[in-house]
């Protein structure tokens, strides 16, 4: 009886034990993105550039890089839109953040909420997590980056930050852009965000902590910077120079590449394919030029720099080629 | 800052008009004013939509003064006025031409994409007022060709405006609720109104945490209850040594959270895990409830309540209404032991008079938490 019992109960113990360890094998702990050093990540050689026939192009609509496990870059295809806008999907514990949506809206030609909820259900399968909530946020207000915002409106277990300034600033929680720098939490990968108005009125730089990426928009990239409000745009510059004096950075990432490898020499406006195109990350070097032009430019026009043209208040279409 | 500079104007030549629609996107919104109405304001870039050619478009403005060349302008507004549909509460309001203003720098410019010249057309909303419960759509027509895609924003009742984009393929916004408030009304008014007993009531907070730290967390504490619960057939001495237990854990939990004794949580938890393996054992080998178990549960009791305050110590208690707080705690663990025991109760409870409960219910129940009780002790330990 003794035995019996002692039996008994040593069993149940181990069959604790036992269903412990088989949880523990089933139940994945939470993902990390510790800050302490860069999380690396890989650009590719080349985008995908367009072609010489729009008409005539073969390649997907929207092209997907994996950066690293948990960092996607995006981009439209140039034969679809000559913008060929970069998109950005960063991962966090239950919660994906979609910057900027492309300049094109239909669905058909760019199926750009289906390639998210493909990227997502692999993200998921592969780091055993589910139901995963998406944020749909924008860099800035500029209609070439949220054209097809309206294919996620439907979509469940997501967050449309707006299409409004005043949207964009509860979100975040601005109470004072854009000279503020907020923390946003995306499940447990720590991000900085900054107001850079400059290229437009609402514009948000992002800091990640993880990558150590910051990721600039369109207010600095390789191309033609069309600044509508000088004035704001130089703060915004320093305003990211002093971030990047806070906190390392590994790379500038941003929403476009408009110049080719030659320096000072972009592509002509419209084009919709880009051979030899330079990498779209940047360095620090270039934005401490971007930084040194702030106190030289003090008119405006268009001011040309080996690694981006400033269209200081000139009217878009305007452009350096002959 | 100077304007622009002509002369860098000038010295530059026009390239042909790129393709895409994207900074010329037509804007719609809708806003509450003044005058009791509500007023839809259109931003569109009429010389690159279906309604005008750029050269009629640069006509009206450069020839404003001519009623003829304004004739293919009134036309377009007129399109405006009937293509964009507002629809409140379920039914299709008219729009009235209030005013607008058109503007233009050069024809070329009119005809670049590149370079919008949008024009700014008011209407008025014709009707009753839109009220905080209205539910609003805004539709385009399929025949209405406008720069897409449009940017639809209302600036209503809500605090923040509500945007929404209509493109070629999506002309309807949809219901657009004016209040601001999105699908699942009731689970917003719920979080709300737990939110606002919380904050009238901040005690409530911390019952409610003490409840957790038996159910689900405090499964230790549930399953010591349980294992008296096995012993006892008899109502009475349950409730004695409950009791017992209870009195004992809210000692030594106030004691330990307002710091008058400390417990190393390696040296309370194993204790804790050997008095659940101890009561299950015991409930094994006693017929009935001996005199001494009620001083071994009081002295369990201390142990737990120990086990408690460690607990407790990982929140931070507030400060100034620290005593409240600790009290509105251990309220909220006594509402937790005993929805344990009830639900025990409505398991078990009507089989206790079945000669072979013990046997065939109590035993093998003992028999589990015993090796419950080994199994987090010798996992304490480790
Ligand atoms: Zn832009």
């Amino acid at each position: 009886m003794l035995i019996k019992r002692g039996l008994a109960i040593v069993m149940v113990a181990t069959g604790i034990f036992a269903m412990e360890v088989a949880m523990s094998v089933i139940m994945k702990g939470d993902l990390l993105f510790p800050s302490n050093a860069a999380a690396p990540g890989q650009f590719p050689e080349q985008w995908i550039h367009g072609s010489k026939s729009a008409m005539d192009n073969t390649d997907p609509a929207v092209q997907v890089h994996r950066y690293n496990e948990h960092t996607y870059i995006l981009r439209e295809n140039k034969a679809i839109n000559y913008e060929g806008a970069f998109m950005y999907v960063f991962f966090g514990n239950g919660v994906a953040l979609l910057i900027d949506q492309g300049s094109t809206s239909s669905p058909a030609l760019f199926p750009l909420r289906e390639v998210v909820d493909e990227l997502i259900a692999n993200w998921e399968e592969e780091f055993d997590q589910s139901s995963t909530h998406l944020i749909v946020a924008n860099s800035h207000l500029h209609g070439d980056h949220y054209a097809a915002w309206n294919q996620f409106v439907d979509r469940e277990n997501t967050t449309m930050v707006g299409l409004t300034h005043e949207e964009m600033m509860h979100y975040w929680g601005f109470s004072n852009y854009p000279d503020e720098r907020l923390e946003f939490d995306l499940g447990g990968r720590k991000f900085v965000i900054t107001g850079t108005p400059g290229h437009q009125s609402s514009e948000i730089a992002l800091y990640d902590e993880w990558t150590d990426l910051l990721y600039t928009g369109d207010m600095f990239y390789r191309g033609r910077l069309y600044l509508e409000d000088w004035d704001a745009w130089a703060a915004s510059i320093k305003r990211l120079r002093a971030m990047a004096d806070d906190y390392p950075v590994s790379y500038l990432i941003n929403n476009h590449i408009e110049m080719t490898k030659t320096p000072m020499v972009d592509y002509p406006i419209g084009t919709t394919w880009q051979p030899n195109e330079p990498p779209m990350q940047m360095s620090l070097e270039m934005l401490d030029e971007a930084v040194k032009a702030t106190e030289v430019i003090n008119q405006a026009g268009i001011y040309k720099y080996p690694d981006f043209l400033i269209y200081n208040e000139v009217p878009w279409a305007y452009t350096t080629d002959p | 800052m100077t304007k622009l500079a002509g002369c860098i104007i000038l010295s530059l030549a026009w390239l042909p008009a790129a393709h895409a629609h994207m900074l010329n996107m037509t804007e719609i919104q809708i806003a509450a004013d003044t005058t009791a109405n509500a007023t839809v304001t259109v931003r569109i870039d009429l010389g690159q939509s279906g309604l005008m050619t750029p050269e009629s478009y640069w006509d009206a403005v450069s020839g404003a003064d001519l009623p003829q060349k304004n004739e293919v302008l009134n036309r377009a507004l007129e399109a405006l006025e009937s293509k964009i549909e507002v629809v409140v509460d379920g039914g299709l309001r008219d729009l009235k031409l209030r005013d607008y203003q058109i503007k233009a720098v050069s024809l070329e410019a009119i005809e670049n994409p590149l370079t919008p010249q949008m024009t700014e057309v008011r209407f008025a909303l014709t009707g009753a007022m839109p009220t905080s419960e209205s539910i609003i759509a805004i539709r385009l027509k399929d025949t209405l060709d406008v720069p897409w895609p449009c940017l639809v924003r209302v600036d209503y009742f809500a605090a923040l405006p509500i945007s929404r984009l209509l493109t070629e393929e999506a002309r309807s916004s949809g219901e657009i609720r004016l209040d601001g408030s999105r699908a699942e009304p009731g689970a917003d008014f719920l979080i709300s109104a737990v939110l606002k007993l919380q904050a009238w009531l901040p005690s409530l907070t911390w019952l409610m945490v003490g409840v957790q730290h038996i159910i689900p967390m405090g499964s230790d504490h549930m399953v010591f209850i349980l294992g008296l619960f096995f012993l006892s057939t008899k109502l009475a001495s349950l409730l004695l040594q409950v009791t017992a237990f209870t009195l004992a854990h809210s000692v030594t939990l106030a004691l330990t959270t307002l710091g008058y004794i400390a417990a190393p949580a390696h040296f309370v938890e194993p204790l804790i895990a050997a008095s659940i393996l101890y009561v299950a054992i015991d409930n094994l080998y006693s017929r009935k409830v001996a005199k001494w178990r009620l001083l071994v549960v009081t002295g369990f009791g201390l142990l737990h309540g120990m086990g408690f305050a460690s607990a407790l110590s990982e929140l931070a208690l507030p400060e100034d209404s620290m005593l409240s707080a600790l009290m509105f705690f251990n309220l909220g663990v006594e509402i937790g032991q005993i929805a344990v025991l009830f639900i025990a109760y409505v398991v078990f409870g009507w089989l206790q008079n079945w000669p072979l409960y013990r046997q065939r219910v109590a035993e093998p129940a003992s028999m589990t938490i015993a090796g419950i009780g080994l199994y987090w002790l010798i996992k304490r330990l480790a």
